[in-house]
């Protein structure tokens, strides 16, 4: 006779959860879900209260993204699962492995329009990789599994578990170990190696393109040894920033929209394009069928639909990176080619040289990024503010830069950054946020607050939708319509209010001494730095247009 | 625009039928005829799906292809077709 104590829906959740490794999840508690948060209170499971479900979805992705772990995120019914959604759309859009746990109405009223009650898994369909709804708790141990698999599994991404109440309730009456482990059910075709190696032999002016995969693929230093064997000269997405040594003397920096002229350039000037992880994206390419119209393509994918979606293959290279890369890796007699995109990257290097005595962002950006400690992880919201972040400032690592890339999610930047540093306690983490964005999910300065998280907020303030602005102005005939914020709250009196410790700067002079008392304080921080409303970020490829064709100025 | 028919072979779970449809309709296909079935011994289930678009086939059938319970999907070439409209 045993006394083991029964197994519940709700405490097999964070036996599972622990199985897997999973020491912290974000979460909000509500009517549906109290038997998970019950079974909660006896786990060793860390559970992170947000002030919105939203915050927690993203506190989870900006865990996973810094971890390279599954991020973990709770809700409860109607109201709290919806929430959920923007969360889980950012991460389908980049490519992110959450784990998002559902409360649902009890099964004898789910489809009666019960209290709280929302179709979640039926809303789940378009912005999760797969989901789950239990209605019988021995099945809960294998989903749980299977969502652990399915999020890791090849092109990572999120999955939703919807469990009814009574589900969480139920006793378990079948062994634990009942499950199976996911097949690898997409059978890649065999990777196109001898086609790329022969367009690879004949290029006389490649580039390589880098995007988030390389990093997903835990693949950077195949990456890196392909850089150095081939020479090539290589360009970056915003979520493959990391990937390649920003030192490199051929790297030229990001391309598309806001990318660098030399990257943009070098990209419609070359007869073989090499893209890793990468997907196209319509940011990078401007106008599709003038994007590098010279160039053959070696596309590198774990994904076979992100093959011949937006542009053509000539050769294929499906599978995984770490395997694939290092078989391409050949020495070329490409001198000629490497020495004009170096003359052009040092032609058209950024310049801070800015008039004036207000504060110029991208400066401010770079003299953080050369300042802050070795492995700091920046996040940031959405806006002007990140598109300076990712033109001024390097990252040695792809998880060092958390940034919503396809989604471009306004209000990512500070709760990805609580989600960063619970995940990593010891390292800076810095979130570069703008007004805008930063009221979208101001309410999470109170887990900082409730955690103590020394989160470094840096909040660039120009009192508009800075981009909006910035677009209005220059296609929409100035007409300056719903973005002026110049009511904005006294931000330095909101962070004061929950216990962080601010400083607004208005001026050049005060930049650096601002700058190392942010970096050097030891709890939360937000540093309010006011710039002209009229700073536009530079160069910027208009829409429908070649990336060549990019304005640097008005 | 092009018809064309697709036999998708399922694993009889939750909602495989709603994830098909919503998978086509938000890339660009019109479904113009449907057929649905499952085998209760074997718990696959077929399905035939008529639809039409100007994108090419292979964008539905290698999104089709990545979700979790989708066996098989085979493009019957016999009965593709120009249709107007």
């Amino acid at each position: 006779m045993t006394t083991e104590k029964k197994q519940t829906g709700g405490s097999v959740l964070f036996n599972v959860l622990q199985q897997h490794g999973v020491e912290h999840v974000f979460g909000y508690p509500g009517g549906a879900i109290m038997p998970i948060y019950d079974a909660l209170y006896d786990s060793d499971v860390q559970h992170f209260l947000c002030r919105h479900e939203q915050g927690a979805a993203f506190s989870a992705v900006g865990y996973a993204r810094a971890s390279g772990k599954v991020g973990v995120c709770l809700a409860t019914s109607g109201p709290g699962a919806t929430n959920l959604i923007t969360g889980l759309a950012d991460a389908l859009a980049d490519s992110i492995p959450v784990v998002a746990i559902t409360g649902q109405v009890p099964t004898s009223a789910m489809g009666s329009d019960a209290f709280q009650e929302i179709d979640i898994f039926g809303l789940s369909l378009a912005c999760t990789k797969h989901s789950f709804q239990v209605t019988n708790v021995n099945d809960l141990p294998k989903v749980l599994h299977k969502a652990f698999a399915i999020a890791l599994e090849g092109r990572q991404g999120p999955v939703l578990v919807d469990i009814p109440k009574d589900v969480q309730l139920a006793e378990v009456t079948k062994s634990l170990e009942d499950f199976s482990q996911l097949r690898n059910k997409v059978k890649l075709p065999p990777a196109n190696v001898g086609s790329a190696i022969a367009l690879l032999s004949k290029a006389k002016k490649p580039v390589l393109y880098v995007g988030g995969g390389v990093g997903m693929a835990n693949a950077i230093d195949e990456l890196r040894a392909f850089s150095d064997i081939t020479k090539i000269p290589s360009v970056s997405t915003l979520k493959g920033l990391g990937a390649i040594d920003p030192d490199d003397d051929n790297y030229l920096g990001m391309l598309g929209m806001h990318g660098t002229k030399a990257s943009n350039i070098a990209v419609q000037e070359c007869d073989l394009l090499i893209a890793v992880g990468a997907r196209f994206d319509d940011r990078v390419t401007g106008k599709l069928n003038e994007f590098a119209p010279h160039a053959k393509i070696i596309h590198f994918d774990i994904d076979t639909a992100e093959i011949n979606k937006r542009r053509a293959a000539d050769a294929a290279i499906l599978g995984d990176l770490k395997i694939n890369l290092p078989a391409l890796a050949i020495p070329l007699s490409i001198n000629d080619w490497q020495e004009k995109c170096q003359q052009m990257k040092a032609d058209f290097g950024w310049q801070y040289d800015h008039p004036g005595e207000n504060i110029f962002a991208p400066a401010v950006l770079k003299e953080i990024s050369d300042k802050m400690p070795k492995n700091s992880c920046v996040t940031t919201d959405v806006g002007q503010h990140q598109m300076w972040a990712a033109q001024h400032m390097e990252f040695d690592d792809p998880s060092n830069f958390l940034t919503s890339g396809g989604m471009g999610t306004m209000g990512f930047g500070i709760p990805a950054a609580i989600g960063a540093q619970v995940s990593r306690p010891t390292d800076c983490i810095i979130a570069v946020s703008g007004d805008g964005s930063f009221m979208m999910n101001v309410q999470e300065l109170s887990t900082i607050k409730r955690f103590q998280l020394p989160v470094k907020i840096l909040l660039i303030d120009n009192a508009k939708l800075g981009m909006v602005r910035q677009w209005q102005d220059l296609f929409f005939n100035g007409r300056l319509s719903e973005t002026d914020l110049s009511d904005n709250p006294d931000f330095i009196m909101l962070a004061t209010a929950f216990d962080i410790k601010a400083k607004q700067i208005t001026k050049k002079s005060e930049v650096s001494a601002a700058v190392e008392e942010m970096l050097d304080h030891d709890g939360p921080y937000l540093l309010q730095v006011k710039i002209d409303a009229q700073d536009n970020v530079w160069p910027l490829v208009p829409p429908n247009t070649a990336n060549d064709q990019m304005m640097e100025s008005i | 625009m092009n018809q064309y028919q697709l036999t998708i072979k399922v694993d009889d779970k939750q909602v495989v039928l709603e994830r098909i449809l919503q998978v086509a309709r938000y890339r660009g296909f019109l479904i113009n005829g449907m057929n649905a079935k499952v085998n209760t011994g074997t718990n696959i289930g077929t399905i035939e799906l008529m639809v039409k678009s100007e994108r090419p086939i292979e964008l539905l059938v290698d999104q089709i292809n990545k979700l979790i319970d989708i066996k098989t999907v085979k493009v019957n070439k016999n009965a593709t077709q120009q249709c107007d409209l």
